[in-house]
Parts: structure tokens; sequence; C-alpha cells
């Protein structure tokens, strides 16, 4: 109890301070001091011949609603990540509906199932090159002895094709994402309401729609949401795999800001950009939050 | 056959196809890493399995053997890149001093700070706790401009420090959150049992509390590490000659073609300790990924 006497209330256990303040100033210093610093920058015009910058705060926002790749890749983020969440949602929750058993064999399908989740995303990015590749890819050959696919239309160097190309590796990674989760809401299913159901002569296709889907609606909104901004901030999978090519054909908001980073060294431009889709993904997800009345 | 029996057949069939489409390009760049060159770029033959297994790949790229060392059939020997720009052991140690110490670092800090928002009742704990699930959302794009200029001037950049800072970053909103539903599922009985029995807080959080959340501290650390030894974009900015295992395999495409061969040996054995750790947490996983939102 000597502790008490000789501190201040505040330097104790017993108050939150001492708890708090390690996280709290990493947070402040590596997290919300970038946040400002990015957002003086972005009130500077850069001169890109004599690489000095010049103090213009509108300058750059300015550029930014009236540059015409920003809406692209609006478009194209929003594209991505509408077909991506659309395609892992349903696959996730069929598959957790099919896997959702307890007979032998079904708890091993289930834990190979998470495997994708632990594969660098850089990594998924380089299996699919390896797998898209038009002489000696897998996916390419067999799409070409279908049909499906001319090699002289790679699926990742054609511009109607290659964001396409991508969802594809982004939902292998994540449908078991949402996989476990559904399998976590299906479990906690109370069973009464189902039995009741089927002694009314529901049919499992009914009872799917009206009692399965509505009680999981909860669950299912917070995968959406988490889902949902994690494709918002998409990056690896584009940097490796098509590098915002063909021309910019996959340039999604954060791609673009990486681009203006390296390629021009424009850093006010680059940190305009990046605040953009920091602003637009807070929007989306407070309002999705809102809506949708997400708790965590 | 009864119907039953017929459609339980089914579902196994349709279930064990499904898991074997995930499982699948995990097992095609493992085969890759083993097969000799001039299996991986047979154009007339894409699915070959009569090869003669090769270490090659691994001794080049995890052993550090030289490339002249190893038998022509490895390598396409394409690139002008010196002996040792395929060698991955710099990264490999590096990922994995980031990993461990941004795990340690992240998960200590996280535990003292879930543990005063579970327990503490402070003003303004509601919104601290939407402060740092807002962090959880934030474009790593966002900061990382003015990041890279900060660790500049403080002399993190290309340091190891500074990506353990980075990764920390990230990880506490995860942490946090994870903790925190941990923390709230010890009754608050125990706490009170402790200091009516003399203990601090401190002493009650590291000698009662700690104890009881093992599990769940564990699981925590696993998520941890995981997010960092995948982490591209953070790594790709801070460093330039500290290369992390997914920033490294991207060297390995060259505007002269890609060392698939390397670039499936590196990669398949970064995917190893994901996936053994990740077997590990199965039970706590749902929780990890849902930031405490699902309990399982």
């Amino acid at each position: 109890m000597s502790s008490r006497a000789l501190l201040p209330r505040w330097l104790t256990s017993e108050h939150p301070l001492p708890w708090l303040f390690p996280v709290t100033s990493l947070l402040l210093v590596f997290g919300l001091y970038p946040i400002l610093y990015s957002l003086w920058l972005s009130f500077f015009k850069r001169n890109p011949a004599t690489r000095k910058e010049k103090f213009m705060p509108s300058y750059n926002w300015e550029k930014l609603f009236s540059d015409d790749r920003v809406w692209d890749a609006i478009q194209i983020t929003f594209t991505y990540a509408f077909i991506a969440l659309a395609l892992q949602l349903i696959l996730g929750l069929a598959i957790a509906l099919l896997l959702d058993s307890d007979k032998k064999g079904y708890g091993v399908l289930r834990a190979l199932m998470t495997l994708p989740l632990v594969v660098p995303p850089a990594v998924t990015g380089m299996m699919f090159l390896l797998m898209y590749d038009s002489s000696f890819g897998v996916i390419s050959n067999a799409l070409y002895s279908l049909n499906l696919l001319s090699p002289s239309a790679p699926i990742l160097g054609t511009g109607s094709t290659a964001l396409w190309g991508v969802i594809v590796a982004d939902t292998w990674q994540w449908t078991p994402f949402m996989v476990l989760i559904m399998l976590a809401g299906l479990r906690a299913l109370p069973k009464e309401p189902f039995e009741a159901a089927a002694i009314d002569g529901a049919s499992s296709f009914q009872s799917f729609i009206f009692l399965t889907l509505p009680m999981m609606s909860k669950i299912i909104a917070l995968a959406v949401l988490i889902r949902g901004i994690d494709l918002f901030r998409i990056f690896d999978y584009v940097k490796v795999m098509t590098d915002s090519g063909p021309g910019t054909a996959t340039e999604t908001l954060t791609a673009y800001a990486g681009t203006v980073y390296f390629k021009s060294a424009n850093f006010p431009y680059a940190s305009t950009v990046a605040l953009g889709t920091l602003i637009l993904v807070l929007l989306t997800a407070t309002l999705f939050i809102k809506v949708f009345k997400v708790r965590f | 056959m009864s119907t039953d029996t017929i459609k339980s057949v089914a579902r196994y069939f349709v279930s064990i196809t499904i898991v074997l489409v995930f499982v699948f390009p995990i097992a095609w760049f493992g085969l890759t890493s083993i097969k000799p060159v001039s299996a991986v770029f047979n154009k007339d033959r894409v699915v070959v399995f009569d090869f003669q297994p090769t270490f090659d790949n691994y001794r080049v790229t995890i052993l550090g053997g030289k490339k002249s060392d190893t038998k022509a059939d490895s390598g396409i020997l394409m690139g002008t890149s010196g002996e040792g720009a395929y060698d991955g052991r710099g990264s490999i140690v590096s990922s994995l001093i980031i990993a461990v110490c941004s795990t340690i670092l992240a998960t200590s800090i996280s535990l003292l700070a879930a543990y005063a928002l579970s327990r503490l009742a402070f003003r303004g704990s509601q919104g601290y706790m939407h402060w740092i699930l807002s962090q959880r959302f934030l474009p790593p794009i966002a900061i990382i401009i003015p990041l890279v200029f900060i660790f500049r001037d403080l002399g993190l950049r290309d340091t190891h420090f500074g990506i353990i800072i980075a990764h920390t970053l990230i990880n506490i909103p995860i942490a946090l959150l994870i903790l925190k539903s941990f923390f709230d599922d010890v009754p608050r009985e125990v706490d009170q049992a402790a200091m009516i029995d003399g203990a601090t807080r401190f002493q009650c959080f590291y000698m009662v509390v700690l104890p009881m959340v093992k599990g769940g501290v564990a699981a925590t650390a696993v998520l941890c590490f995981i997010f960092s030894w995948t982490e591209f974009l953070l790594s790709l900015f801070l460093t330039n000659s500290i290369r992390t295992i997914p920033v490294k395999i991207t060297t390995f495409v060259t505007s002269t073609g890609s060392e698939w061969g390397y670039i499936s040996a590196l990669g398949t054995a970064a995917i190893i300790p994901g996936f053994i750790f990740i077997l590990l947490v199965q039970n706590h996983l749902v929780r990890g990924l849902t930031m405490g939102a699902i309990k399982d």
C-alpha cells in the first residue's frame, strides 16, 4: 500500500492512465501524427521541375476532384470491392452450410479450408501469376482447352479480364474468412425454431430464407463490414499481380496513391489521394455501421 | 441405397471437391518448387508429374547455396543479378525478428490497455474504444507517406526497429479488441475477491486475471505473428536493404522473367510457419478475425 501514499493517484494502477499510456502514445506518435502531417503535406504544391514545394492549401484538393484518374480509381475500387464481397459472401455462406456437419471428416475439411488465410497476400499474388501465365499457366491452359480464353488475350494483360483475375485471387484467399465466420454463426443458432418449422412442413430452403438468414443478419453485417473495409484498402494483389495495369485497368485508389508516390515522387499529391481514400473509407464504414447497426 | 445415404455421399463429394479447389493453388505452388526448370516452363505439357524432383530451389533460396553450384537445370539463368540475389536467408531472419518482436510488443502493451478498458470504468472509455477501432480501418497508405519522412528524420527508416514499430502499430487495434473480449469473459468478482485480499490493481491483473486468459493471449499472439509475417505494404515502403520475405519474393520477378522455381520455394517455405500456428489456434480463430465481436 506504500505506493499509494507516495504517488499521486493518477500514477497508480487504480487509474487508467498508466495502463493506457504505452498504447496511446504509440498510436498518437505513429498513427495520428502522420495523418496530421499528411494533411499538412497536402497543402503544398510540388513543382516537379525544381522539386520545390509551395504553400497552396487548395491546390491538391482541387486537383483531386478534377483528376479523372481518381474518379476512375474510385469506380474500380467500388467495382472490385462489390464483386469480391458478393462472391465471398455467397461462397462463404454456401460452403459454411456444406461443411457444418458433425459427421466424420468434416473437421479436417474445415481445418484445410483455413489454410489460404495464412498465405502472405504478396505470395498469393505470385501463386496466381504462375497459374495465369499465358504460356505455361495451369488456369490459362485449362481455359484454353475449354475455349474460354485465347492465348492472344492473357488474363492479366487484357483490360476487360485483368480485374477479374485479381478478384479471383482475393476471393480464393478470403472466402475462408467468410466460411469461418458463417460457421460460427450457424453453430450459434438455436435449434427450436428449425424443429418447429420442420413440424409445420417448411422445406429446408424455406427455413434457410426465413429463419437462418434473418437470425444471422448481425453476423453477416459484421463480416461484410470487416471484409469490405479490407477490400477498400486493397494494395498487395494489385501491386504484385498487375501493378495497376494494363494501362490503368486495375488501378484502385490505394494503388494510385502508391503510383503517385513511387513514380512521380509528388508526395503532397500522393498524401492527398491517400487522405481522400481514408475519408471515403470512414464515410462508407460509418454509414454502414449506422444503417446496419453493427456493434463490436 | 436409401436417398439419405446418397445425399450424404453427395455432400461428402461436393465438400471434398470444394476444399480441394481451395487447397490446389498451394499444392501447385509447392509442386512447382520441387520441379526442375524444364518442367516448370514446359508449355506443351502444363500438368507434369513424371519429373525428377529437385531441392535445388530450396538450396539456393533458404540454405544459401550458390546458383552456380546447382545443376544447370535450376534457375533460368537469364538475369544478370549477382549471386546472392536469390538468397532468402537474410529475409527469413529479418521476418522472424520483426514478427517476433512486434508480436511481443503489441501483445504486451495491448494487454495493459485491454485490462483497463475491461475493468476500470472511466469517462470516455467508449470513445477510446471507437478511436482504437477506427485505427483498424485506417488504410495503411494514408499514414505511410508521412511515416517515411518521420522514420527518415528519426533514423528508423530501413531498420528492423522501424518495421517492428510499424507492425506493432497495425497489430495494436486487433490485439487490444481481442484481448478485451477475453478479459470481459472473466467475471469481475475474481478481481474484487483479490482486491479484498489486499492486492493492488496491477497485482490483481498480473497474478490473478492474466493466468486465466492465457489461451486468449496465445491466440492473440499467433494472429499478430501471422499479420506481421504476411504484411507487405509497410515493409515495402519503409525499407531498402532489409527485406521481409513477402517483399523479397517480389524482387524475384524481373523485367527479363520470373524465377518461378525460387519464388515457389521461398513462398512455400514462408507459408509453413503460418500453417502450424493457425492449426494451434483453430478454437479462437473466429474471435480473432472479428476482433472479439463473435465469441466461439
